[in-house]
């Protein structure tokens, strides 16, 4: 099997739109909610905090290519040549059909969806669609639209499930590469804002509620106070090659993909299942051959759930218990959904590189259900030689990812 | 309708639907080759044109006879007058 390498980054969140700008208000310990004007009109809608990107430069796209976008493939497009002109990879490598692109998100445009079936229902007529709004809506628009504008002929591939798209869509670029189908592959997520996706976390009561007046105290995952999620938006893509082409053409190497597991809890559809959380996390550590103590940090999920987060503790403080650092970035920038697994990956790729532990902003008294691991609540400098990454997603779905500081 | 509002309201939807700038907006301009729209912005144009104007255009065979920006302006005239408006 061939080794993996992470070579490039690149991101659009709601604190940046560059890998630069996103850190810097990270170590700044920003917080993206924002009361967002215009929910209220939607009935029925409790949380009225989001944690929106911003789109610029999109007519940087020419029209032919941005016409099939929405606004989460905007953010991949602009995430992706971000993360491929980091990489510096030589001109030729995108033109032949070793290099390919993975790229999930939880569904398609969410704001293209419900242009069109506003354009759609009032007279059943469907005649007044534009015909690009129909690739604004597919499931695969981000890989479709990534894959049509670099001209990628290698494997194009989505991997949409809910907030473990974009990690599984590493996890499968990573089985491309080692298994030698291609060289190189561009993954990651991406996800746009919107209050219809709101509302479907809303009706779960999943949302955070009590704080739309007061939308920076909120999300707050693991504190005893937390009361949901707050939706966030972007994009996070890497670039991973074949470790062995990447140091033969001396490319920067943030770090070696070690291992990657997926696996469904096969008993709830929206509930976590701590047994279930801690038998991937468990196969990571055995596939990557390493002990718990041998990880440094892990990052987390936690989006901040009172269900979702007590789950991941439990099944953290059982493996590692309190030795190793965790944090969850979802009190900065919300749960980014399809892109999250990506965006908060290279967040913690950025921490390894820098030795240092951003905190779990909004977390002041972890929840009882939520101790027996060593919270981050305060910057921490540790040097980071191996780092977990966790995912879970709607269905049960659960993914973990090793990465190692390469030597 | 006059020809100048038929224009003009044409122009519009180059501009607006296909960020095309307006000095190129002239009668002789081949839609495809000059103003380089392509089959998938066509399906688009009759939407937009449609919305625009009010009417239905999507069937006509004539449609399918447009070349210019001219041949296109005209044929929305007709339209037009046909349906008295």
């Amino acid at each position: 099997m061939k080794r993996v390498a992470i070579t490039g980054l690149g991101v659009i969140t709601p604190l940046g739109n560059s890998v630069e700008t996103f850190i810097s208000a990270l170590e700044r310990k920003e917080n993206a909610s924002i009361y967002m004007p215009g929910w209220e009109k939607y009935k029925g809608l409790h949380c009225l905090v989001g944690a929106p990107a911003r789109l610029e430069d999109e007519k940087l796209i020419p029209r032919q290519n941005r016409r099939s976008m929405g606004r989460l493939s905007i953010f991949a497009v602009q995430a992706a040549q971000q993360a491929l002109k980091d990489a510096s990879l030589p001109q030729e490598a995108l033109s032949n059909n070793r290099l390919g692109c993975v790229i999930g998100s939880t569904m398609g445009s969410a704001e293209s969806i419900a242009e069109a079936f506003e354009i759609l229902i009032p007279d059943n007529d469907l005649s007044q669609l534009p015909s690009t709004k129909f690739f604004q809506c597919v499931s695969h628009t981000a890989a479709l639209n990534v894959g049509q504008f670099l001209g990628i002929t290698g494997t194009v591939m989505a991997t949409n499930a809910a907030c473990a798209s974009g990690l599984q869509a590493i996890g499968a670029g990573y089985d491309l590469i080692r298994t030698g189908q291609q060289d190189i592959m561009l993954c990651g997520g991406a996800e746009g804002l919107h209050p219809t996706v709101v509302g479907s976390f809303d009706v779960l009561f999943a949302t955070s509620t009590k704080f739309n007046q007061n939308p920076k105290a909120t999300p707050r995952p693991f504190d005893a106070k937390r009361d949901g999620l707050v939706c966030g938006e972007g994009a996070g893509i890497v670039v991973l090659e074949d470790y062995d082409l990447a140091k033969k053409r001396n490319a920067k190497i943030y770090a070696e993909i070690i291992s990657y597991s997926s696996f469904g809890n096969g008993s709830h559809v929206s509930e976590s299942n701590r047994q279930a959380i801690a038998s991937c996390i468990n196969e990571t550590l055995i596939r990557a051959k390493i002990s718990p103590k041998e990880v440094d940090y892990i990052n987390a999920h936690a989006t901040a759930t009172i269900q979702g987060d007590k789950e991941e503790a439990a099944a953290i403080a059982k493996i590692f218990g309190d030795q190793i650092p965790v944090s969850s970035l979802k009190g900065n920038i919300g749960h980014t959904l399809g892109a999250s697994g990506a965006i908060e990956l290279i967040a913690s790729l950025m921490m390894m590189e820098k030795n240092r532990v951003y905190p779990t902003l909004n977390l002041e008294d972890p929840d009882k259900e939520c101790r027996g691991i060593n919270h981050v609540m305060q910057p921490l400098s540790k040097k980071i030689n191996i780092l977990l990454k966790n995912c879970f997603a709607f269905g049960g779905i659960n993914v973990s990812l090793a990465c190692k500081k390469s030597a | 309708m006059t020809e100048q509002e038929v224009i003009k309201l044409t122009n519009e939807v180059f501009v607006d639907s296909f960020e095309i700038e307006k000095s190129k907006l002239l009668p002789q301009a081949n839609i495809f080759v000059d103003l380089g729209l392509d089959s998938l912005d066509v399906v688009d144009l009759v939407v937009a044109l449609q919305k625009k104007f009010g009417v239905t255009i999507r069937d006509d065979e004539r449609v399918r006879s447009i070349r210019t920006l001219g041949d296109l302006q005209q044929f929305i005239l007709t339209i037009k007058k046909e349906i008295g408006k």
